[in-house]
């Protein structure tokens, strides 16, 4: 046993939440604001977005938030300098998106309210350059 | 269709994916706070802008700024900055020497005179004719306000650049001072710390190529978007600060149960910078975090404000010596007017 | 040189060097001046339970006057006993104290501070409010009244300021907390705040005469 394990320490939550359930009250501002992008989306269809690092939500928050998002129909898995998980949750319109680098860790997280991700449909630069490399492929067969 | 020479086809040809980009713009608006449409509106602005040219000058300093920026946490997203600037001039990191490096420089300010971004990190000597740092021959002050001459902003990258840092600390011997005290007539942005914070530097780098400009700036010109807080308003432990506990050393039971460092000298209360939101290694932790208080590094001249273990509330100097000179000379004071007074009163009695 | 560099550093050591000076000063010079002989013969040979008796007994209403002066007694005790609470119990102030004299004691919590400033701040208030309208007091104040009653509230006021963040940066508040403090120590030997050092003297005083006297205390 290294001496370094005789040194008692305690890990505490530094954060003790002032409700006894641990909820902030932002979960639930998150899941009425997505109410009135829903509203928005479907009247004038304008996008909307959430970025879940822009306030603060405890873990029993993330807690509520996924239990009352649950995962849709779809998901997406996009690996593009580090992993990338999109997900509809069983609120058609309503995306969980992460954004992860290459070690893993979260550099982004935000909820979308379009029928699509902008990030899940192919860039027509992207589609253009394909075209080319395809026809040049295509030349190189023939 | 794109021009071959925007950021957008150069990233293209670098291999980068649209996609990629967008995500690194998301992220970018994220750490920025900016609403996440501005991300599209970045991802945008970014294809079509060109890719923007920079000179990098190291003075008086010590490359932990560099190797802040460039050992980030997360190579792929963060040096992506590097994908949207062209690098034009900086002396650890090019692989030209000598007359080609010099030259490289001059030739980056003739092809983007008054388009360029000057970065400087390290503090200027200017005592002596500026003989304790010169690059090539040629002093900081004189490089400095040659290259400031056709930038089109500056951006001051570190405490030393930003307010003098380490080299400015008393007594200064080589007379060192920050960008802002000699170049007058450009934009400057301070991004100070010691190191400052890679997101922070890549996020700053990314608003002026995404818009063009300095973003909104604090009273000592840091961006406000990472400068608006002071860390101990975001700290962690600021609830053990409200509720009166503290660690009095750092091996009592307040720290193992990890209460509030006032008292062992933490320099939150009066430091504006990110590092208790964005924090650092990639989001590990912040000196606070790691059990040891804040030092101020991102506050001008933060080595000559006392000792890092001195409360902020107890004063600078040691008064005790001039507080007992004072008593003293307040009692032979008050005693000779005693005295005065006593004779002056036995006289009048002697009249009687 | 920023502000708060200048309030905790040249400010406070020349606020100290003057209050030590001053406060020495008037104490010498009051406790080493000659007492008049008194030739009459004491009613009672010893004096001094007589000043502990006026020292209690005149720091309470009299019952015959209490209607008009409990008001203002109990706003004095208010504000007295708050800024003790709030000078000798928050954390940042004992560590002042502690870093002048060695000396700590248990702090309490920052909740407890800041009520008890706010009703110190309050009472303060009504202080100045009664002195300003009520006729005789009005009438009886000078400069030294209004100046000590500014020096002990900007402290307090300026204090709450600095824990909520209202008005500047918190280390401008702070520089301007430390400064209204300098400002105290540097006015406090040589006004009414003296009363501080000198009133149970005085009280002490004058309880030793009545009981050499032999007149009721």
């Amino acid at each position: 046993m290294s001496t370094l394990d005789n040194i008692n320490v305690k890990v505490i939550n530094p954060l003790p939440t002032q409700q006894v359930d641990g909820l902030s009250g932002n979960a639930d501002a998150v899941l009425h604001e997505i109410v009135a992008l829903l509203e928005t989306y479907t009247t004038t269809g304008e996008m909307g977005a959430i970025d879940l690092h822009s306030l603060p939500l405890t873990p029993a928050d993330y807690e509520l938030l996924r239990a009352t998002l649950t995962e849709g129909e779809v998901h997406a898995h996009i690996n593009a300098i580090g992993n990338s998980d999109i997900h509809e949750t069983c609120y058609p319109g309503v995306w969980w998106l992460t954004y992860y680098n290459a070690e893993d860790d979260i550099v982004a997280e935000l909820l979308e309210i379009t029928s699509v991700p902008q990030i899940l449909k192919a860039p027509e630069e992207d589609m253009r350059d394909g075209l080319a490399r395809l026809r040049d492929r295509l030349t190189q067969l023939e | 269709m794109n021009e071959p020479n925007t950021l957008g086809a150069s990233l293209a040809r670098s291999g980068v994916s649209r996609r990629s980009f967008l995500k690194f713009c998301t992220a970018m608006a994220s750490l920025m706070a900016l609403p996440p449409s501005a991300a599209y509106a970045m991802v945008d602005a970014l294809n079509r802008a060109q890719r923007q040219s920079v000179i990098w000058l190291s003075f008086q300093e010590c490359t932990g700024c560099v190797e802040s920026l460039t050992r980030s946490f997360d190579p792929t997203l963060e040096q992506m900055i590097f994908e949207m600037i062209s690098l034009d001039y900086q002396h650890t990191l090019q692989a030209a020497s000598g007359e080609a490096a010099e030259s490289a420089r001059e030739q980056a300010m003739k092809a983007s005179w008054g388009k360029y971004l000057l970065i400087v990190d390290g503090s200027i000597p200017t005592k002596d004719g500026g003989v304790y740092s010169t690059v090539a021959g040629i002093s900081n002050y004189d490089m400095l306000v040659e290259t400031a001459k056709g930038a089109a902003a500056i951006v001051a990258v570190g405490t030393c650049s930003a307010y003098g840092g380490i080299p400015h600390a008393n007594p200064n011997p080589t007379g060192a001072v920050a960008v802002s005290d000699i170049i007058k007539d450009k934009p400057i942005m301070n991004v100070p710390g010691c190191p400052p914070i890679p997101s922070v530097i890549a996020g700053v780098l990314a608003y002026f190529v995404t818009y063009g400009k300095l973003p909104e700036l604090d009273h000592i010109g840091r961006p406000k978007v990472f400068f608006a807080d002071t860390i101990h308003d975001r700290c962690y432990r600021r609830p053990f600060y409200d509720q009166g506990k503290f660690a009095k050393t750092f091996d009592d039971e307040g720290a193992r149960n990890g209460w509030c460092l006032y008292e062992l000298g933490c320099k939150g209360p009066t430091t504006y910078n990110a590092c208790a939101t964005i924090k650092w290694n990639g989001g590990v932790s912040f000196p606070i975090e790691s059990g040891h208080g804040c030092l101020g590094c991102s506050e001008p001249n933060f080595w000559d404000k006392g000792s890092f273990y001195k409360p902020l509330a107890v004063p600078l100097a040691d008064n005790a010596t001039a507080i007992t000179a004072a008593a003293l000379g307040g009692i032979a004071v008050g005693t000779v007017a005693a005295v005065i007074s006593r004779k002056h009163q036995s006289d009048i009695s002697k009249e009687k | 040189m920023d502000l708060l560099q200048f309030a905790r550093g040249p400010a406070l050591t020349w606020a100290f060097v003057i209050f030590a000076f001053g406060m020495t000063w008037r104490l010498a010079g009051i406790l080493l001046l000659k007492r008049r002989p008194d030739y009459s013969e004491p009613r009672n040979a010893v004096s001094w339970p007589g000043a502990i008796k006026l020292i209690v007994t005149r720091s309470w209403p009299r019952r015959e006057f209490v209607h008009r002066t409990a008001f203002g007694q109990t706003l004095g005790y208010i504000f007295h006993i708050g800024l003790a609470i709030v000078v000798f119990g928050f954390a940042p102030h004992i560590l002042f104290f502690k870093g002048m004299t060695g000396v700590g004691w248990p702090n309490l919590p920052n909740a407890v501070i800041y009520l008890s400033g706010a009703i110190t701040l309050g009472a303060l208030i009504a202080v100045l409010g009664r002195r300003l309208s009520h006729p005789v007091l009005r009438l009886l104040s000078n400069f030294d009244d209004y100046f000590s009653w500014f020096v002990t509230f900007t402290p307090v006021a300026t204090g709450m300021l600095a824990v909520a963040h209202l008005g500047a940066r918190y280390e401008t508040l702070l520089a301007i907390h430390i400064l209204s403090v300098a400002l105290l120590l540097i006015w406090f030997p040589f006004g009414k705040l003296m009363h501080a050092a000198l009133v149970f003297v005085s009280r002490g005083s004058t309880g030793a005469l009545f009981e050499r006297k032999g007149a009721s205390i």
